[in-house]
C-alpha cells in the first residue's frame, strides 16, 4: 500500500513524463518524415537516434509504473485498465520508431510530386496522436473532458484515411512512370504512417470506455 | 459456571463479528483498496473501544424491555438468539442478530410472565425503521458531496484515490467503534442485569461490571473478525453489489454514523436539549447497509429499485423477532423444567386482574402472530426449495 509515501507522487511524475514521451516522439517522428522526404540525410538520422533514445525512455517509464502500481496498490480497480492503456500508447513510439526505421533500412523513392502529400499525412497522423494524450492527461484530474478532447482524436484518424486513400490513388492511377514494385513499396510505407493514428484511435476507444466507468 | 453461562453471549459476539465485519470492510477489502489484516487489526481494535466505552446506551433500554434477573436466564436467551440466526442463516432467510435479540428477551418477558415494556418496545421498533431510511439518506448526501468534491478540486485520480483509502481506514474504525458501541447490547446486554460484577480499578481506569461485560463481548466480536470474516467477505463477495471504492466510502461511513446516532449518550442529550428524542437501541447494522446502498443507487438514478430486497428487510423486521421469540420461550421452559436452571422470576408482572382484557387481547394476538410468522416460514422455505429446485434443474443431475 502506497499510503503515507511518496510513491504517489513518483508514479505521478513518471506518467507524466511517459506522457511527455510520446508527445515528443510524435513531434520528431514528424519532422523525421520532413526531413527524408526533403532529403536532409543528416537531420533525418539526428530524429531516429533521438526517436530510438525516446521510445527506450518509454518503455523503462511504462515498466516503471507498471510495477510500482502492481507492489503498492496503486489505483487497484482501473490497474489493469490503465497497464493496457500505457502498452497501448507505448505502441504509437513504437510504430513511429519502427515507420522511421523503414525509411532507414528501405530507403523509400518518394517521388518530388509526392513529397507535400507525404509531409501533411506525417502531419495529420501524428496529429491524431498529439490530440489523444492531453485527453489521457485529463484522464486522471477532469475525466468528464475526456470524451470532448477525444473528437479531434478520431477527427485526425478519418483524415489520416482520406489522406492517405487519396495519395494510393495518386500512386496507382496518375504515376504510370513508377514500376509496380515502387508502387507497392510506396504503399507499403504509407501504411506505417497511417498506423501512428490506428493505434492513436485504440487508445482513444480504451480511454473512453474507461473514462465512462470512472464516472459511473 | 459463570464462563459456561456467558459462552452463548460469547458465541453471539463472535458470530456478529464474523458476519458483520464485511458491512464495515468489505468493501474496502473487496475492491483491494486495503488489505484484509490493516482493516481487521483496525477494527477489532475500535470494536473494544465503542463495546467498552459507549456500549451501555443502547444495553440499557435493552434492559428496559426486559431485565433478564438470572444467569440461567441470559444464558438461554442470548443461545435462543445465536441459535434464531444460525437456522435462519441456514434456511437462507433475511436476519439480524439485533432483531434475534429482542424476540428473544420478548419471549423472556413471556415465559417469566413479565410485563412489556411498550415504550421501549415502540423505540425499538421505530427506530428498525428509521435506521435504514436515515441510512440512505445520509448515504445520499455524502455521495452528493463526495461527487462534487471530485469534479472541483481537480485532484490527480492517484491521490484522490489515496484519499479515499485514507477515509475507508478512518470510516473502518468509526465503523467498528459504532458497531461495538451500538451492537455490543445485542451480545451481552441480557448479561448485565443478571451479573453484577464488581468494578474493577487498573491503575489509570476504572471499568464498571458492565463495561466488564462489554469489554469480554468486544473481545469476542474480534475474534469474529479476525479468524472467520475473511471466509464470510470472500464468499458473500463486495457486499450486496459491487461498489466502487468511494461508494464504499459513503457506505460504511453512513452506516458508523447511523449505528453511532443510536448508542451516543451524549448526542442523545445534545438532542434532547433541542428537543429532539434519539432513543438508544441496537439496530441492525446490514439493514443500515442497505438502505445506503439504495440511498447511492436513488442518487444515480436508478429507477428498478429492487423491491425483493426492501421486502427482505422488512420480512425481517417481523419473522427474526417471532422466531427467536418462540425459541427462547422454549428452551426457557426445558432448562427450567429439565435441567432445573434458574432462568429468572417476574419483577414487574403483567397485572392480569387489573387488565385482563387488554392482556388477554395482547396473548392473542402473540399467539395469532406465532401462527402466521410459522406459516410464513413455511411459505418460504418452499419458495427457497422450488428457487433450488429450478435452479438444479428439478433437483436431479441425471
Amino acid at each position: 500500500m502506497s499510503l503515507f509515501t511518496n510513491t504517489t507522487r513518483e508514479v505521478i511524475i513518471k506518467l507524466d513524463e511517459f506522457f511527455d514521451s510520446i508527445e515528443i516522439g510524435v513531434l520528431i517522428f514528424k519532422e523525421g518524415i520532413k526531413a527524408y522526404v526533403t532529403g536532409d540525410e543528416t537531420a533525418f538520422e539526428n530524429h531516429l537516434n533521438k526517436l530510438d533514445d525516446i521510445e527506450g525512455k518509454a518503455d523503462k517509464l511504462q515498466r516503471a509504473i507498471e510495477n510500482e502500481m502492481i507492489v503498492h496498490s496503486i489505483l487497484p480497480q482501473q490497474r489493469s485498465d490503465l497497464i493496457k492503456l500505457l502498452d497501448v500508447l507505448d505502441e504509437i513510439v513504437d510504430t513511429a520508431k519502427g515507420s522511421l526505421n523503414e525509411f532507414f533500412i528501405e530507403i523509400p523513392k518518394v517521388p518530388a510530386s509526392l513529397s507535400q502529400d507525404f509531409i501533411s499525412l506525417a502531419e495529420v497522423s501524428s496529429n491524431a496522436a498529439e490530440e489523444l494524450i492531453p485527453a489521457a492527461r485529463s484522464f486522471f484530474r477532469e475525466p468528464h473532458l475526456v470524451r470532448d478532447k477525444l473528437i479531434k482524436v478520431y477527427y485526425f484518424e478519418r483524415e489520416t484515411d482520406k489522406s492517405s486513400f487519396n495519395i494510393k490513388k495518386k500512386i496507382f492511377h496518375d504515376m504510370p512512370e513508377l514500376s509496380l514494385a515502387e508502387k507497392a513499396h510506396l504503399r507499403y510505407i504509407l501504411h506505417h504512417i497511417e498506423s501512428i493514428s490506428d493505434r492513436s484511435q485504440d487508445a482513444a476507444d480504451m480511454l473512453a470506455s474507461m473514462a465512462i466507468r470512472l464516472m459511473l | 459456571m459463570i464462563v459456561l453461562f456467558l459462552s452463548s453471549g460469547l458465541f453471539l459476539g463472535w458470530s456478529l463479528g464474523t458476519n458483520d465485519a464485511s458491512n464495515i470492510f468489505g468493501s474496502a477489502v473487496g475492491t483491494r483498496m486495503v488489505s484484509f489484516t490493516r482493516a481487521a487489526i483496525i477494527a477489532s481494535i475500535f470494536v473494544i473501544i465503542g463495546s467498552v466505552l459507549q456500549g451501555s446506551g443502547a444495553s440499557d433500554t435493552l434492559g428496559k424491555l426486559g431485565s433478564v434477573n438470572a444467569v440461567g436466564g441470559s444464558f438461554t436467551v442470548a443461545f435462543a438468539a445465536g441459535l434464531t440466526v444460525y437456522l435462519m442463516t441456514k434456511a437462507a432467510l433475511p436476519v439480524s442478530s439485533t432483531q434475534a435479540i429482542v424476540g428473544a428477551i420478548i419471549g423472556w418477558n413471556l415465559f417469566t410472565d413479565n410485563a412489556i415494556d411498550y415504550s421501549s418496545l415502540t423505540k425499538i421498533l421505530v427506530s428498525w425503521v428509521v435506521s435504514p431510511a436515515l441510512g440512505a439518506i445520509f448515504a445520499f448526501i455524502l455521495y452528493h458531496f463526495i461527487k462534487l468534491w471530485r469534479r472541483n478540486t481537480r485532484t490527480h485520480l492517484i491521490i484522490y484515490e489515496e484519499r479515499i483509502r485514507l477515509g475507508l481506514i478512518l470510516a473502518c474504525a468509526f465503523g467498528a467503534y459504532s458497531l461495538g458501541a451500538n451492537n455490543i447490547a445485542n451480545v451481552m446486554g441480557v448479561f448485565v442485569p443478571s451479573m453484577n460484577l464488581q468494578a474493577a480499578s487498573f491503575r489509570l481506569f476504572t471499568l464498571t461490571g458492565a463495561q466488564q461485560l462489554f469489554l469480554l463481548g468486544g473481545i469476542a466480536i474480534a475474534a469474529g473478525i479476525l479468524t472467520y470474516s475473511k471466509k464470510v467477505i470472500s464468499t458473500l463477495g463486495n457486499n450486496l453489489l459491487e461498489l466502487s471504492p468511494e461508494a464504499a466510502l459513503v457506505v460504511v461511513i453512513a452506516q458508523a454514523m447511523v449505528l453511532f446516532i443510536f448508542s451516543s449518550s451524549s448526542l442523545a442529550g445534545l438532542a434532547g436539549r433541542i428537543g429532539i428524542t434519539i432513543p438508544l437501541v441496537p439496530v441492525s447494522s446490514t439493514q443500515v447497509v442497505v438502505g445506503a446502498i439504495v440511498g447511492i443507487g436513488l442518487y444515480k438514478g436508478v429507477r428498478n429499485i429492487n423491491l425483493s430486497l426492501l421486502g427482505n428487510i422488512a420480512s425481517g423486521w417481523i419473522t427474526t423477532p417471532v422466531f427467536a421469540g418462540i425459541i427462547a420461550f422454549f428452551l426457557l421452559f426445558f432448562m427450567k423444567n429439565l435441567f432445573g436452571v434458574d432462568v429468572g422470576h417476574a419483577i414487574n408482572p403483567v397485572k392480569y386482574k387489573e387488565s385482563l382484557d387488554s392482556g388477554l387481547i395482547i396473548k392473542n394476538s402473540i399467539i395469532v402472530l406465532l401462527f402466521l410468522a410459522a406459516v410464513y416460514l413455511v411459505y418460504l422455505g418452499m419458495k427457497e426449495k422450488n428457487k433450488t429446485k429450478k435452479l438444479t434443474g428439478g433437483g436431479s443431475l441425471r
